[in-house]
């Protein structure tokens, strides 16, 4: 049945109860009580007044019925398409795969579901065969940038090359490690977004990764005169994969050292709130523009347009670092300050169950012994 | 040394040979696995440089029958770099290292050395090399009795090549095995840190001990 049906259907159902209240009152009032009068002898009330009271008394609960049955027919109508809306806002590239309930009644939100499954079946598939691609577009390319390595790097063993073509070849080299090096990132991606990499789930020390990196980014940022810092690092044991999270913590640094200014600073602070690690690196780099926040972690943005293509790293760093932390459960964002600091925070969750470390680390009198 | 290389693609096959060939090394070159088992069986090599991607072909199941048939020649597979899980499922399957494509040409050739004079690993506490002497225990480095003072990636990276002291290291190598990384990098941090470690060891000392091999990678020894 369509909803139209149904609706006009329920309404006379509901406009009938308020006619029968109503038509019940003026028989009760004009006929039984004036009969009753009759037999009584008692005079008849006024006209006037046994209009009033009727009005009072059943013309109120009749209209109220009318009023409350339709609110709640159209709420009960139209429930399916706010599920439906609800249903349909959740829906991302991320869960293509899910489809919208239906209630197989064949009225028109039933219909609309169906069409709209129909749709996402298609985006499904889109999105799918672009991902192949990109999977099958990073594995063809290493093949041919394995060759061109492996030639270059066997023609600069020879004796007769003039400098010139010495460095025109060590030029072409870094160039195709540049491209080696986004083609990784790519292919990362895209087994991620496929789902076909699977993450290690194991206890790792993350306060021992964080200093490690520190000692990292001291190293890295030595020639632009950037200090670096770890103000906090509790001892913290997460649950993943040693390796990405290393990853995620070098594009991190690698960003910071980057986007910042000369003689400029870096500071990294590993805390512990509650059941979460809280990670912030810090850098006085000169800020991103708010409007342009969100897009940070997007593949191949730029914030700082000045710089161009010329700054270096595959543009993949940010990507990846947010999907490693989606993946441990955590997530990830940046605020800026202008010309005063950019900061980025990572929240993951803390490793429950069995923790050696835990207890002993969020105790300040064990930190001071 | 002799070394099979088995590699379909038949540039790649050809400048991995000419590199291994420029080494010194016997190399003969396989364009499938098919033969594989027969010919590691029926001749001596040193090393099996094996393509995970083979047409019709799985390197890693290769590997896995080269083992199970007692063929313990030493493996160094080839694989799309960044490919996360294939370096432990390689190891897992019997291979011995694992090298990502592409990759640099001198770390291929200091790998496949490494392999085929595998066994030489030392489990020594103290390490020596000339007047240089690093207490694994108590992590101390000494050079002509002076203390030498390390931050800790630097007396990792110092440990890991007093353990393969006379032999070339290659960057991957180094980013693996003292980085803990299973991904390329992309930055000059084993150089910066190499710098810093010449200047701590070598800085107005003689014999010179830490020394870059141009384009390879580095090597810890006493000048002959």
């Amino acid at each position: 049945m369509t909803i139209r049906a149904r609706l006009t259907l329920w309404y006379s159902a509901v406009l009938l109860v308020s006619l029968f209240v109503l038509g019940g009152g003026l028989y009760y009032e004009f006929v039984v009580e004036r009969a009753h009068a009759g037999w009584t002898g008692h005079p008849g009330e006024p006209v006037s007044h046994e209009i009033n009271e009727v009005l009072g008394l059943y013309a109120l609960p009749a209209a109220l019925i009318t009023v409350f049955g339709g609110w709640w027919l159209t709420r009960k109508a139209l429930a399916p398409i706010s599920a439906l809306t609800d249903a349909t806002e959740k829906m991302s590239a991320k869960n293509l795969r899910e489809r919208l309930p239906r209630t197989g009644n064949g009225d028109e939100v039933d219909r609309l579901s169906g069409v709209l499954n129909a749709m996402l079946g298609r985006l499904e598939a889109s999105f799918a065969q672009e991902r192949e691609f990109t999977l099958h577009a990073s594995h063809e390319l290493k093949t041919p940038l394995t060759v061109m390595r492996g030639q270059i790097e066997t023609a600069l063993g020879e004796e007769q090359l003039t400098a010139s073509q010495r460095d025109l070849l060590a030029g072409h080299l870094e160039e195709i490690q540049r491209l080696a090096g986004i083609v990784d990132g790519l292919s990362l991606l895209a087994k991620a977004d496929a789902g076909l990499l699977v993450l290690q789930r194991e206890a790792v020390r993350f306060d021992e990764l964080v200093r490690d990196i520190t000692e990292d980014t001291r190293i890295l940022a030595l020639s632009a005169g950037i200090s670096v810092e770890l103000e906090n690092c509790e001892e913290i044991t997460v649950l993943g994969d040693r390796h990405r999270l290393r990853q995620m913590l070098l594009n991190l640094a690698q960003n910071a050292v980057k986007h910042n200014r000369a003689g400029g600073w870096i500071r990294y602070s590993l805390r512990r709130i509650n059941r979460e690690v809280r990670l912030e690196i810090a850098n006085a780099g000169p800020g991103i523009p708010p409007e342009m926040i969100p897009r940070v972690f997007d593949r191949f943005f730029r914030a700082d347009v000045a710089h161009g293509p010329n700054i270096e790293g595959s543009g993949l760093g940010l990507s990846i670092a947010k999907w490693i932390v989606t993946a441990h459960g955590g997530n990830i964002r940046l605020s800026s300050r202008a010309n005063v600091e950019t900061t980025v925070i990572v929240q993951l969750p803390v490793r429950t169950g069995r923790e050696r470390y835990g207890s002993a680390a969020t105790n300040p009198a064990s930190r001071t012994a | 040394m002799r070394v099979l290389v088995v590699e379909d693609d038949r540039k790649t096959a050809l400048f991995v040979r000419k590199a291994l060939q420029t080494e010194g090394f016997a190399t003969d070159v396989l364009g499938d696995g098919d033969a594989l088992l027969e010919t590691v069986a029926s001749s001596h090599f040193d090393v099996v440089v094996l393509d995970i991607m083979l047409p019709g072909r799985d390197g890693l199941s290769l590997v896995r029958q080269m083992r199970e048939r007692g063929l313990e020649t030493p493996v160094l597979l080839l694989t799309a770099r960044g490919e996360v899980g294939e370096r432990v499922e390689g190891l897992n399957a019997g291979a011995d290292d694992y090298l990502g494509k592409p990759f640099a040409l001198a770390e291929l050739v200091a790998r496949v050395r490494a392999l085929g004079r595998r066994g030489g690993d030392t489990k020594a506490v103290v390490l020596r090399l000339s007047d240089l002497t690093l207490d694994t225990v108590s992590r101390l480095a000494r050079r002509g009795g002076q203390a030498i003072d390390l931050a800790p990636r630097e007396y990792r990276l110092l440990e890991f090549l007093l353990r393969s002291s006379g032999r070339i290291c290659g960057r991957m190598e180094i980013v693996e095995a003292v980085w803990d990384y299973d991904f390329d990098p992309g930055t000059n941090l084993v150089d910066v840190y190499i710098m810093r470690l010449r200047e701590k060891l070598d800085a107005g000392r003689k014999p010179k001990l830490l020394h870059t091999v141009r384009g390879i990678g580095y090597v810890m020894k006493e000048p002959a």
